[in-house]
């Protein structure tokens, strides 16, 4: 596998982690309730910047965490059955993507467990100040964990095949994209757009993320089977 | 305020919080800011706000309990023809995450 395809699947991974909506619900929520108690747009701007940052660190410390736990364990050989189980959650946790990620009824309502929305909500209602905002970043990301989690070991074992100055770039390509959504809704929320706008564009188009990112698992799946165990398969084959 | 309707008891998520008497101010505080975080300016939130909450008021004078999904759908409905917007952004409160 060359490099530019490890960080495209790195890309592609970030992409299924970037369709998955909880931080954008929290910020949807926090700013919400930071407009509706007319907090000065510049404190706005310093919460959600917050969020962003929050949500991002988390993002990079999974996928680090994740690539320095299977480079102990594995080193830059990461064994077939590894693949194959990874290959298997994947296409399992789209299935389950395409299946529970939204709970019916109107609305952006998310499988997640009830107590964790619930705190979720209350710490969006009482986030005032950055650092707040930063804490609760972190935590919707790991609030998201269950889904995130196929995408993130994906991504962490292509990392550890890199060198050092690519793992650093895929983990940074990584950390972009999975909080691209979060900077496209903070910009447009920031320049003044309403937040029913951004309300109204998830729940009308939820069912295409639901379907993109459940897809994309699926699709990543069967490459890492392909890829990873198929093609290592064969070519011992064609060895004897 | 009219003491009848400050008495009415609010029924909080099905029963599973203590149940709470009415207060408008609460209602109000949530209709202006549903309002405001659709960039309505602060004196038209207010005129909507003070609107839905007289008419939440007017509906609760017919009873004598009532659950707070009731009052977010009764005030949601009023906050509709002053305010589709800021409608939809109040009913979907409670349904984005």
């Amino acid at each position: 596998m060359t490099v530019v395809s490890s960080l495209a699947i790195i890309a592609f991974a970030a992409l299924i982690h970037a369709s998955f909506q909880l931080s954008v619900s929290v910020m949807t929520l926090m700013s919400g309730h930071a407009i509706g108690h007319r907090t000065a747009h510049k404190k706005l701007l310093r919460i959600m910047s917050g969020f962003m940052a929050g949500a991002a660190v988390m993002t990079m410390l999974l996928v680090s965490f994740s690539a320095y736990i299977a480079d102990s364990i594995y080193g830059q050989q990461v064994p077939l059955i590894v693949w194959a189980a990874c290959s298997g959650i994947l296409i399992g946790a789209g299935l389950s993507v395409w299946r529970f990620y939204y709970r019916p009824g109107r609305g952006t309502t998310l499988w997640i467990p009830r107590s964790m929305a619930k705190y979720l909500h209350d710490r969006s209602k009482a986030t005032k100040q950055s650092t707040e905002a930063f804490g609760l970043g972190l935590s919707s990301v790991i609030a998201e964990l269950l889904f995130l989690v196929a995408p993130v070991v994906v991504a962490s074992l292509i990392l550890v095949r890199l060198t050092p100055d690519m793992q650093l770039l895929g983990i940074l390509i990584y950390t972009f994209i999975a909080t691209l959504p979060l900077m496209v809704v903070g910009g447009f929320i920031g320049s003044g757009h309403k937040l029913s706008t951004v309300q109204r564009w998830r729940e009308n188009n939820k069912n295409f993320l639901q379907i993109v990112a459940g897809g994309g698992l699926f699709v990543l799946g069967i490459y890492v089977y392909v890829e990873q165990i198929v093609t290592s398969v064969a070519i011992t084959a064609g060895a004897q | 305020m009219p003491s009848t309707v400050a008495n009415k008891g609010i029924v909080k998520r099905g029963g599973k919080r203590p149940s709470e008497p009415f207060n408008p101010h609460k209602l109000h505080v949530s209709v202006r800011a549903a309002c405001l975080s659709v960039r309505t300016p602060d004196g038209e939130a207010e005129m909507t706000a003070a609107a839905v909450t007289n008419a939440v008021i007017t509906w609760l004078h017919a009873k004598t309990e009532v659950t707070s999904r009731d009052l977010r759908r009764i005030a949601g409905g009023h906050l509709r023809t002053f305010h589709p917007e800021a409608a939809y952004l109040y009913e979907q409160h409670t349904n984005i995450m």
